[in-house]
């Protein structure tokens, strides 16, 4: 196979730090080439490089053997270059089809032609198993659909070199295979694809190559079938990483947060829980299990109070808590890692410092000033005790990569000492020695008696972190099962809204009655 | 026709006329504007443009006689003050509203020079010729209507056909959508391999043609000279005039009619003799903008995400 790109000696400073470190890239016609790394290794600023969204300090990037200038994206676009960046890039109050167009030049000179766009989105959509309306407004699709949209606009647009930073992240693991078997296709077609992926067994089952980035350089590429998760772990952290958590027995405590028959609608008054009860008591994690948009989000947002209750209540150490404010409720003891880390978990405008204390301003008060010094002592102490790498708390939270973001919210959340944690998909977009560790703080959290609610979409994380399984379809929970007891195919078959036959006597122990008509 | 009901059409024809007319100005100034900000641009200084763009056609009509040279004086007067203000917003990436307002202040001392200097400063204010109302035959004749929708200048229908045009430009074509797109997701529109800064500098520069133009227009077809105070707020009204229309062209020439009619409601009683204290009806027009901007009627106004956010790549 020959060389498609290749991106030579690329450096790339920003302030404070060095995010790509003279390195080198090669990318073969028809290969899928997987770029692994731990969080800020520099691979989305590698990516954005070739995308032409940064500009290199020094080196080059050749294409077919030619030197390229990559100034903006428009120059990639030209070159056949195109790029589903790790935070979407897409206009929310459009559409579907006015998405996709953007930029592009088609159609009947400068008017919009959207109905043969359409058409030919429809049309892709349909050969590649993609279910799309081109005519839904995209903020309002879930952000599984909007991925799918994403990727059409790169089919859409041809691109005969596909990058995909951290694609999978937000998928279900059908929407993976089906992901996977669409690059598969584009492979065959002479097309490359570079994906940028924390998940090992991925690369294995997909990719071609794969090339190990740490702190800024490429420390090895390798033929995928001549390696092994085991090595590819040891090039990207240094060490061996057993993803597996010891979780010491712990006799549950007395139930911390009750639900009782809440309900929650969305935006546009759809129901998205169904009158769902639940327990967690302290000292233990339950996990919630189900696929994205059954109304997981939607739960926590309600215990959280940042979304209205319809219905039911929320009790927290026997107090009835649903209808007070979001800062009395959280000072009342519940603490939230939202899915969504830069727009509800952080303001990233703001210094890492600045977040690390976001929601408890008040503690670090002199008189009517902000007490600095403290201030960034404890900022100074979350970012040691939770290793977040980045230029220093001075710098903006934006400017961390996602997995230093997520370990700063999750640390601050963890350190706040309230009883209940809401922690919903804690590990998405995590290198494995970042999970490891997010694994064993939740762990610790547990062990001091915190009662954890575990939102995650993987079931690897449920199986090895919670203590119960309750799976959720369609604002209802399906079944709650012990996580020591519990198979796979159950939760799967519950998670696609199937009740196993005879579910509650075979060997997942139902331990705890689902509420009313689910029973 | 016995005495009140003639009174009362009078009075109707009067008003319904003058607010279409004080409605032109305001409109194409919004018209402008909308396309600053549906690319991100909140550009406050189209007050300080349409005093520059007034003052310009002023002094090519009295040299020159020529009116329609005049109004295409102005428009280019508003372009040339804007690439400075684009210049700020975009390149400079400067506090949009602060380098709007301060360019208010100089547009001001700018133009009260220049008009001395040309003019010399004892001068009685000159007149110059003015667009006239078209007074289609027949048309005009028909009862209260006729009058009030056909006896309007050139300028005003202009001003109609342009509110139709920048809604086809903005919502039909790939111009629109890349400039919409700058202006609620800069980042996705740059990945999209559309010049945000383009779009920004295309939108402030549309913003500029406008607001120069809304100068020419209180000049050839309303006043008929040149003061200082001649915009005296109209271009901060379009500002309103924009939120209240949504964003859209076609919701803003309503939005501007509402705002003429106001205006004219107050002219025409003071006009016709009313007992309310003039200074109540002197704010009016004002009271309405800002209830109409208050997103008390017509549902909460949802600007676009990036406006005044200035983007920059890295
Ligand atoms: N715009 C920016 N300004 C300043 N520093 C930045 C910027 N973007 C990234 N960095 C820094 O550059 C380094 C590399 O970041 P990058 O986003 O490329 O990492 P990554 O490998 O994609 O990580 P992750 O797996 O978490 O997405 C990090 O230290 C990050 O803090
Ligand atoms: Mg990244």
């Amino acid at each position: 196979m020959k060389d498609f790109l290749e991106m030579r000696n690329i450096v790339k400073r920003f302030p404070g730090v060095v995010a790509n470190n003279r390195v080198n890239l090669t990318i073969r016609a028809g290969e899928i080439h997987a770029l692994l790394g731990e969080n800020g290794a520099g691979k989305s600023t590698l990516m954005q490089i070739l995308y032409g969204f940064h500009s290199m300090d020094s080196g080059e990037i050749r294409m077919d053997g030619k030197q390229i200038r990559l100034d903006s994206p428009k120059d990639a676009i030209a070159l056949g270059i195109g790029m589903v960046h790790q935070e979407f890039m897409l206009v929310r109050p459009f559409t579907v089809v006015e998405n996709t167009v953007l930029g592009m030049r088609e159609g009947r000179g400068p008017l919009l032609d959207l109905e043969q766009a359409s058409r030919k989105l429809q049309e892709l959509s349909n050969r590649h198993g993609l279910a799309l309306d081109p005519a839904a407004r995209v903020g309002s699709l879930p952000i599984g659909v909007q991925q799918r949209v994403e990727i059409l606009k790169l089919l859409y647009r041809d691109a005969s070199l596909l990058i995909l930073d951290e694609p999978t992240a937000v998928l279900t693991p059908q929407e993976k295979d089906q992901l996977f078997a669409i690059l598969r296709k584009l492979k065959q077609d002479g097309r490359s694809v570079v994906i940028v992926t924390h998940k090992l067994k991925e690369i294995m089952e997909c990719a071609d190559r794969v090339t190990v980035m740490r702190d800024g350089q490429v420390v090895a590429t390798r033929e995928v079938r001549e390696t092994s998760e085991h090595e590819l772990t040891r090039l990207m952290v240094g060490r061996d990483v057993n993803l597996r958590a010891i979780k010491p027995e712990r006799k549950p405590g007395a139930a911390v947060l009750q639900v009782k028959d809440l309900r929650v609608e969305d935006e546009s008054g759809r129901e998205k829980v169904c009158g769902l009860s639940l327990e967690v008591h302290a000292g233990e994690i339950l996990g919630v299990a189900g696929v994205d948009g059954n109304g997981q989000s939607e739960l926590a947002e309600a215990l959280l109070h940042l979304r209205r209750i319809e219905g039911g209540q929320v009790i927290v150490n026997g107090a009835d808590v649903t209808s007070r404010s979001v800062a009395e409720h959280r000072a009342g003891g519940i603490s939230y890692v939202p899915a969504d880390r830069r727009r509800v978990g952080s303001v990233p405008e703001m210094s890492v410092a600045d977040n690390a204390i976001l929601g408890q301003q008040r503690k670090y008060v002199r008189g009517l000033f902000r007490d600095l010094d403290e201030a960034r002592k404890s900022a100074e102490k979350l970012t040691a005790r939770f290793g977040i790498r980045g230029s220093g708390i001075d710098q903006g939270a934006g400017k961390l990569s996602g997995g230093n973001l997520q370990k700063l919210i999750l640390g601050r959340e963890i350190l706040r000492g309230s009883a209940v944690l809401v922690v919903e998909q804690p590990t998405r977009g995590l290198d494995v020695g970042a999970v490891e560790s997010v694994w064993q703080e939740l762990i610790r959290a547990r062990q001091e008696g915190k009662a954890i609610l575990l939102i995650s979409a993987e079931l690897d994380e449920l199986l090895n972190l919670a203590d119960r399984i309750a799976v959720m379809f369609e604002g209802r929970i399906m079944g709650i099962v012990d996580a020591v007891a519990a198979s796979v195919e159950v939760i799967g078959l519950m998670m696609a809204g199937i009740r196993p036959a005879g579910a509650a006597n075979t060997g997942a122990t139902m331990k705890e009655a689902p509420s009313g008509e689910t029973v | 026709m016995n005495g009140p009901s003639f009174v009362l059409s009078a009075f109707v024809v009067t008003w319904l006329t003058a607010s279409l007319r004080l409605a032109g100005p305001v409109l194409l100034a919004a018209l402008g504007e909308t396309f600053a900000e549906q690319s991100g641009v909140l550009n406050v200084g189209i007050e300080g443009t349409m005093l520059l763009g007034a003052l310009a056609s002023f002094l090519v009509s009295f040299y020159s006689g020529m009116i329609w040279a005049s109004l295409i004086a102005a428009v280019l007067a508003g372009i040339a003050a804007n690439l400075f203000l684009a210049w700020m917003y975009v390149t400079i990436r400067a506090n949009q509203v602060v380098s709007g307002l301060v360019f208010n202040v100089f547009a001001v001392g700018v133009a009260s020079t220049v008009y001395r200097k040309a003019m010399g400063d004892s001068a009685l204010p000159e007149s110059i010729a003015m667009f006239q109302p078209l007074h289609i035959p027949g048309l005009t004749r028909i009862p209260i209507l006729g009058p009030v929708l056909f006896g309007q200048t050139i300028l005003f229908y202009a001003t109609l056909l342009l509110a139709c045009i920048a809604y086809f430009i903005l919502f039909k074509t790939n111009l629109g959508l890349a400039l919409r797109a700058s202006g609620e997701n800069p980042a996705a529109a740059a990945s999209a391999g559309i010049s945000v800064a383009r779009m920004r500098y295309l939108g402030t520069l549309i913003s500029g043609a406008g607001a120069g133009m809304a100068g020419g227009y209180l000049v050839l077809a309303q006043v008929g000279l040149f003061r200082e105070s001649i915009v005296s707020g109209q271009g901060f009204i379009a500002l309103g005039i924009v939120i209240f229309g949504r964003w859209n062209p076609l919701k803003a020439a309503v939005a501007a009619m509402v705002f003429g009619a106001c205006d004219a409601l107050q002219l025409s009683l003071q006009i016709f003799g009313s007992h309310v204290p003039s200074q109540l009806l002197l704010a009016l027009p004002y009271i309405v903008t800002i209830l109409a901007i208050s997103g008390l009627f017509g549902g909460k106004a949802v600007q676009p995400a990036a406006l005044m956010v200035p983007y920059d790549r890295e």
